[in-house]
């Protein structure tokens, strides 16, 4: 088993403290989709992941990664 | 709170005020051996629909009022799966509902038992719809 982590809150910090709404607007979906994308309780697409990549400007393995657990 | 999350409990409300009255008093009346009339039941029926009908009016008004930017979002990703696994299952629920009171109710009642009987299992699948949808929502997705 594992799971799905990722750095979105840090990138948001580093990019200026971009707020959740404005990288939602951004990348095509809601505030609270972010929320949840960032809190680890949604999986986006790989579409999102690849627009939330993109608004960065980094590749997909510096905001998502995989975290083997047992 | 995500908005449609909202939205959903205002329905879910709106829907257990408007038919918790019209079928508890379906179900005195039965139990009192008091039958109501078909105008009577019609009468309630639309009253029923019309409290139902302003609660969610009043409601929506409200969060497009204290949400005004959530309310205009459109449906993103998240949302879409949310919404479609909760129709999908409510789905069923109905599917399953409708059959039994087709298949079963002709032999045990008729008229208005019928009806009332259709009637409580589209609330059922209603019912299970909007609590998947808050699920989902409260879940992640």
């Amino acid at each position: 088993m594992g799971k799905i982590t990722n750095n979105i809150r840090t990138l948001r910090f580093m990019n200026g403290e971009m707020s959740q709404g404005e990288l939602g607007e951004k990348v095509g979906v809601t505030r609270q989709t972010i929320a949840a994308i960032e809190t680890g309780k949604y999986s986006p697409s790989l579409e999102v992941a690849f627009k939330i990549a993109g608004v960065f400007n980094v590749t997909l393995l510096e905001v998502f990664g995989w975290e083997i657990s047992n | 709170m995500p908005y449609r999350e909202k939205i959903a409990w205002l329905s879910l409300g709106a829907m257990i005020i408007a038919y918790g009255i019209y079928f508890t008093f379906v179900i005195v009346a039965s139990l009192n051996n008091k039958p109501i009339t078909d105008l009577t039941t019609l009468i309630l029926f639309t009253e029923i629909v019309a409290i139902q009908v302003a609660i969610l009016i009043v409601g929506h008004l409200y969060f497009r009022f204290k949400t005004p930017i959530d309310a205009k979002a459109k449906m993103d990703e998240r949302d879409r799966a949310i919404s479609q696994n909760s129709m999908s299952v409510a789905y069923y629920v109905l599917m399953a509902g409708i059959i039994m009171v087709g298949i079963v109710l002709p032999f045990l009642g008729t008229g208005w038992k019928i009806v009332n009987s259709a009637l409580f299992m589209i609330v059922i699948a209603e019912f299970v719809q909007y609590s998947l949808v808050i699920w989902g929502y409260r879940k992640g997705a």
